[in-house]
């Protein structure tokens, strides 16, 4: 259904291109040309801001490098126009891959101002390099050539330009729509829980740091065919600053947006020049300035989404009004079922050790939280992690998650380390988490959350993306693998629900759903009882139980100790990061040590049931089961 | 934040309208047929890195618009002048250019510098429009049809220097050079126009034309130790230069470009110019011409008509202004408005006096001026002076 | 030798200006995270209104003032308009809400002086030659002026209670809070006083290094370049790095190539951040899980 909209929206968006220079005086199409050329950079600015979330303050230097390499081959090289222009833009992607290697490693604000630089550094190798032709640049670039005719007229060129600026909409909307723009949606809301379902962040931001710079390129390309002229101006800030304000003004990350913001950037840009003299005589040039700095300010004052998110109101404002109400939520889980679930073939032998911590060492300054726990868990079991608070449990879940790096000691997760790594790495050995404090992806629905853990079991990247069929088959599998998971958890009815709506109990239910849709071998779950009411703790309990039962591995850390001894099948005790116990729950359970670590004795007291303090009474009997 | 959300929708709207209303006025066509106003397009670098050139050349044209037009205009017809600001950048100037085009405009006068005149000169021979540009560098009509020029080119200014160091028995020449289109090709033009008479060029320093330090290059220029020193730019760059050449103390002669030709140049270097040479067009020296020069009336004509209208002296770069539109008047009276006659016309020029000199164009010279264009200038007192031979 | 001295005696000035600029930078982050990306069109616009002044009869040190009280109460205008209402203030949100300001502010000044630049007339003083190397005064009181404002206001931000509370402020808003500090306040007074850093790097900065609209942007770049060296929340850090800054383009421009002059502050930016990626700036907050 959002399919059918969409294709709406693209024959529309084809109709417009063709009939514009039809109806359009000239100049206005001469307009329509700098909107479309500079669309085209301003596209690749909001994916990359959008899905990123990265500001790049310098996609004037991309253009420039598009332009300059385009200019030359073309005059110096006598190559021919498509061979030049795909050269271009590649030459363009491949600045950006040596650029974003070191810089994408940079916190946001840090990364907006070193590109910043790089703009001003790519003008100033343009100026000082005799063999770009210095400050003369590159000039005498024809106008584009095809089957005899030389498209030299704004209608013309416009016509040329259409094409490829649906495709380039085309292109990005397919990126922002699937796989990968779903990961980055999700890195964008919780880094730590993507990576954790094995988005490889560092990887995905540069790919759409060197597609953002490719666009740029394109654009540079289109521009010196028309222009004729390539210089080092190319490159300056005013126009980093022009393309960023078309991709906030339209609504960073929309794809719609960024055109919409590029059409009116140009004509704003054009009516202030006209109408700025005329109400003060003698105010000439760039003064419309003024006007592109308040809209830009206003803008992310008044309406960060950009002119898109105005229309996307408006539009879900209308079909509010005939919104059904939602269904009263309620499990729809059998809670008789027990049956295995979520076997794999591949998967090891119960019984075979998947996770192997080692002499485990964590200082926190001059604190040490961990110090030198080793324990390890095999296929098939529920292993538990339990201990007073301050013991060290959230510490060694997050350096066993991969989220946090030991001091000392390792993790091997089937022989492998993955101590030190990022939380990818070990996602991709089919290992993954869930949160104490919840790590909803808020931007989209319950479906859209569990969709982001099928990650790894896709394929599609950008490539993929540019050609819509092939990546149908995928998404379409993937919805069907989100429908079973939803189903089996019991929150099939919330399923197109914004995750952020739900209540608490049933958010943890959608990061255990988004965890499973890994297909995980070893499931770490970091206090997945609290907040659930006692049905919901039952329902979950049985759902680990069937998940043991198909071979998976599940690590359990928690507070209800009840729960625990119930349900694992060994159990790990931590006191002041040290593991202080390892056995059974039946034999955890009367371990002094424990008793005493729970109570705040020392080892040397004697602790039993008719201890003459109630407290303690009460203690000693909760855990030998009441 | 509803209130404000729509307040911030309405603004959008009434932003777009003012976009296309703005647009809407565009289409006010020149006429190309015998009757009717005569639409000339000037395309200046009146913002931007250009600005001391394309202010006073907008200043003159509009000057001699309103004189055209107040006498009768070119046979009956009105001369109807529309000025663009191209912003001194290459794509505001190709920009302005399709605009012209597309308003059908008879003559187009532009740009101020180099870098936008070559990025006008593509189009203007594509549509075959004649185009008279400002712009130093000879780039801009090289191998061109339709496309003339009113400023000298450098190798006609730099002969002078040649000239004059000959005359000073220097040798060695330290150049400091803006390191945008103006600059270019100096110091290889220098050499070859030098090589005969045994004089080269030792040093090169380049200083961006906004760029306001020079003591790294003046103290290279220092240890340089050529016999005499060239900073060639425009003003403030030039001033600057000249400013901080003195400060350091460097005792060489310092020689400037024709590019300090105006009264902001003075101002700026202040007593620091002082003693310096450059070749520059007659009419900064105008009072000082001997009765016979046959620029002289036409020059005092022009600074009393600047004076009086503007209340400040014409520089060099408003002279280059006159001088294009005139050269365009005069083509206009005598064959009217047809595109290939006007070009026809322009390039066999023979003998027309201007500001910046007296032309004579042929159809592999579409500069139309030699050395003689120029004259050396000292400065005394913070005043012109025409330097003693 | 005396090239050298020339070559560093410049540097220092253009330095002592870059980091007046870069302690304004310091002071707006080090109290709320906010990149005011307007600092440069402050030294900019106070030099400007200075020139108005002083054309207009007003004494020098009168039209001075002037230009640089304007850019206070701008500074001021700008936190209480712009600033304060986000809700949620992100830096990566400042620099592109300040860029926007700062592009007006800009074509404003454009509109108002026209797009040439000017020069204040200087400040009393002789030059002079020593060793070989040509002083100018008001390299002087570039260097004078901008070290007794950074003792100034270091002190302020590291030995007083006042400055003290509004450090406390960008560390933990929250507790700074419950501690009774104003925060709205304290972005108040640092904006307040980036203002008088800008309008004073202004001021001493036109006569030689003229104002004009643009003159803004790369002022404002290269403060913050320099601010990044010293670790961006450190005031003292700010000026060594403006100072540093400035030395290294000037030897740069000298022995190497004058052209690569502006190249280098970005060529310094990015190898810094690169060289040390996350240290740079402290305050990391990790994603509580």
């Amino acid at each position: 259904m959002a399919r059918g909209r969409e294709w709406i929206g693209f024959a529309v968006f084809a109709v417009l291109l063709t009939a514009f220079p039809l109806v359009a005086p000239e100049s206005i199409v001469d307009i329509g040309v700098y909107a479309l050329i500079y669309g085209i950079a301003a596209l690749g600015l909001s994916l990359l801001m959008g899905l990123a979330g990265q500001v790049n303050l310098g996609q004037a230097a991309f253009f420039a490098i598009g332009a300059y390499t385009q200019g030359m081959l073309v005059t110096r090289y006598g190559v021919a126009l498509p061979v030049a222009a795909v050269a271009a833009v590649a030459f363009a992607m491949l600045a950006a891959l040596l650029v974003g290697l070191p810089l994408l490693r940079l916190r946001g604000h840090y990364l907006a101002l070193a590109t910043l630089g790089l703009g001003i550094i790519v003008t100033v190798a343009a100026t000082e390099s005799d063999y770009l032709g210095a400050t003369s640049g590159i000039y005498g670039i024809a106008k584009p050539e095809f089957g005899g005719r030389r498209y030299d007229s704004a209608a013309e060129f416009f016509w040329l330009l259409a094409p490829v600026m649906f495709l380039a909409v085309l292109f990005a909307r397919n990126v922002v729509a699937g796989r990968i723009g779903r990961a980055l949606g999700a890195i964008n809301d919780s880094e730590v829980a993507a990576e954790c379902l094995g988005a490889d962040t560092f990887r995905l931001r540069l790919q759409v740091f060197v597609l953002s710079a490719g666009y740029g390129g394109l654009a540079g390309v289109a521009y010196v065919h028309w222009i004729g002229v390539v210089n080092p101006n190319a490159a300056n800030f005013p126009l980093s600053v022009e393309f960023l304000l078309m991709a906030v003004l339209g609504g960073l990350g929309s794809v719609w947006g960024a055109v919409i913001g590029a059409v009116a950037v140009e004509f704003l840009d054009e009516g202030l020049r006209d109408v700025i003299p005329r109400l003060i005589p003698h105010a000439s040039g760039e003064v419309q300035l003024i006007g592109f700095g308040v809209a830009l300010t206003a803008v992310v004052l008044f309406v960060p989404g950009g002119l898109y998110d105005l229309w996307r109101r408006a539009v879900t404002r209308l079909r509010r009004r005939s919104a059904t109400p939602a269904a009263p939520s309620g499990s729809t889980v059998d809670t008789t079922d027990e049956t295995p679930v979520l076997s794999r073939p591949d998967r090891p032998a119960p019984g075979t050790t998947l996770l192997s911590v080692e002499g485990l060492v964590r200082h926190f300054g001059g604190v040490t939280a961990l110090d030198g726990v080793s324990f390890d868990v095999r296929a098939g079991e529920i292993f538990g992690l339990i201990g007073p608070n301050g013991a060290g449990k959230t510490t060694c879940f997050n350096i066993v998650s991969g989220v946090l790096a030991p001091s000392g000691g390792s993790v091997r997760l089937r022989g492998t380390r993955i101590d030190g790594r990022k939380p990818h790495v070990s996602a991709r050995a089919r290992a993954t988490r869930t949160f104490q404090n919840l790590q909803i992806f808020g931007s989209t629905t319950v479906r859209g959350n569990v969709a982001v853990g099928r990650h790894l079991r896709g394929r599609a990247g950008l490539l993929r993306a540019a050609l819509v069929l092939p990546a149908r088959a995928e998404e379409r599998a993937i919805a069907r693998s989100v429908d079973e998971i939803l189903a089996l958890v019991g929150i099939a009815d919330a399923a197109d629900r914004p995750a952020a709506d739900l209540s608490f109990g049933r958010q943890r239910l959608v990061e255990i759903a988004r965890a499973l849709a890994l297909e995980p071998d070893l499931l770490l779950l970091d206090e997945p009882m609290a907040g659930l009411s006692g049905g919901e703790r039952a329902d979950l309990a049985r759902l680990l139980r069937r998940l043991r039962a198909g071979g998976m591995a599940i690590v359990l850390v928690e507070h209800d100790v009840e729960a625990v001894l119930a349900l694992a099948d060994r159990v790990a005790v931590l006191d002041d990061g040290v593991l202080i116990a390892l056995g059974r729950p039946d034999e955890v359970r009367h371990d002094p040590a424990v008793v005493a670590a729970y109570l705040g004795l020392d080892e040397d007291d004697e602790v039993d049931e008719t201890a003459d303090d109630p407290v303690v009474r009460a203690a000693v009997r909760e855990l030998d089961g009441g | 934040m509803a209130g404000i959300r729509a307040l911030g929708a309405a603004a959008a709207v009434a932003a777009l309208l003012v976009a296309t209303a703005g647009c809407a006025e565009k289409d006010t066509g020149g006429g190309t047929d015998e009757s009717g106003p005569i639409a000339v397009g000037a395309i200046l670098d009146i913002t931007g890195a250009g600005a001391s050139l394309g202010v006073p050349e907008r200043k003159t044209l509009e000057l001699l618009t309103k004189k055209l037009n107040d006498a009768g205009g070119i046979n009956g017809r009105k001369l109807e002048l529309t000025v663009e600001d191209n912003q001194s950048t290459e794509d505001g100037a190709a920009k302005a250019m399709n605009q012209m085009v597309s308003k059908k405009v008879d003559l187009v006068i532009g740009a101020s510098r180099t870098g936008t005149s070559l990025a006008m000169r593509a189009i203007a021979e594509t549509n075959e429009l004649p185009m008279l540009s400002m712009a130093a560098n000879v780039k801009v009509v090289d191998g061109a049809k339709w496309v003339f020029k009113t400023a000298q080119n450098d190798s006609a200014v730099l002969a002078n220097v040649v000239d004059y160091a000959k005359s000073k028995g220097w040798k060695t020449i330290g150049l400091a050079r803006d390191s945008s289109a103006f600059g270019e090709g100096v110091a290889e033009t220098l050499n070859s126009l030098g090589k005969a008479d045994g004089i080269s060029v030792v040093a090169t320093e380049k200083f961006a034309p906004d760029a306001t330090e020079f003591t790294a290059q003046m103290v290279n220029l220092r240890n340089a130790k050529a016999d005499a020193n060239l900073i060639w730019g425009i003003p403030p760059a030039a001033a600057l230069a000249q400013k901080t050449y003195k400060q350091l103390g460097i005792t060489a002669p310092v020689m400037q470009s024709h590019g300090i030709g105006n009264q902001v140049f003075l101002d700026t270097a202040g007593p620091a110019a002082d003693g310096l040479i450059a070749p520059v067009g007659r009419l900064v020296v105008a009072d000082q011409l001997p009765a016979n020069d046959p620029q002289k009336s036409v020059l005092t004509t022009f600074v009393n008509n600047y004076k009086a209208a503007y209340n400040e002296t014409p520089s060099t770069f408003a002279g280059h202004a006159w001088d294009a539109f005139q050269l365009a008047v005069d083509a206009f009276k005598a064959v009217g408005t047809d595109k290939q006659k006007v070009r026809d016309h322009l390039e066999q020029v023979k003998g027309f006096v201007g500001i910046t000199g007296v032309f004579t164009m042929t159809p592999q010279d579409h500069s139309g001026l030699g050395k003689e264009a120029l004259v050396l200038v000292t400065v005394s007192g913070s005043k012109w002076q025409l330097a003693p031979a | 030798m005396t090239d050298l001295g020339q070559l560093l005696l410049a540097g220092l000035s253009v330095g002592g200006v870059y980091a007046l600029v870069a302690m304004g930078f310091a002071a707006i982050y080090a109290v709320s995270g906010v990149l005011n990306l307007t600092q440069g069109e402050f030294a900019a616009l106070a030099g400007l209104v200075a020139i108005s002044a002083s054309g207009n009869g007003f004494p020098l040190p009168l039209a001075a003032l002037l230009g640089i009280v304007t850019v206070v109460v701008l500074a001021l205008a700008i936190q209480r308009l712009i600033i304060a209402p986000v809700r949620r203030m992100t830096t990566l949100l400042s620099i592109i809400l300040t860029l926007g300001v700062s592009t007006a502010l800009k074509a404003t000044m454009l509109l108002i002086w026209g797009p040439e630049g000017r020069g204040l007339d200087p400040l009393p003083g002789n030059d002079f030659t020593a060793a070989g190397v040509a002083v100018r005064s008001q390299y002087l009181w570039i260097l004078g002026v901008s070290v007794v404002v950074a003792v100034a206001v270091s002190w302020f931000y590291e030995r007083t209670l006042a400055g003290k509370a509004l450090r406390a402020c960008a560390e933990q808003p929250v507790a700074a809070r419950l501690a009774g500090i104003s925060v709205a306040r304290a972005s108040l007074v640092s904006f307040g006083i980036a203002g008088l850093l800008g309008g004073i790097a202004g001021v001493l900065a036109s006569p030689v290094y003229f104002s004009a609209w643009d003159s803004g942007l790369a002022l404002g770049l290269k403060g913050f370049v320099a601010a990044t060296l010293g670790g961006l929340t450190s005031i003292r850090g700010a000026f060594m790095g403006g100072l540093v800054l400035g030395v290294v383009e000037s030897l740069v421009a000298g022995y190497i190539d004058t052209g690569l002059r502006d190249a280098v502050a970005f060529v310094v930016l990015i190898v810094v951040l690169v060289a040390r990626p996350d240290g740079v700036l402290r305050r990391q907050v990790a994603a509580r899980v």
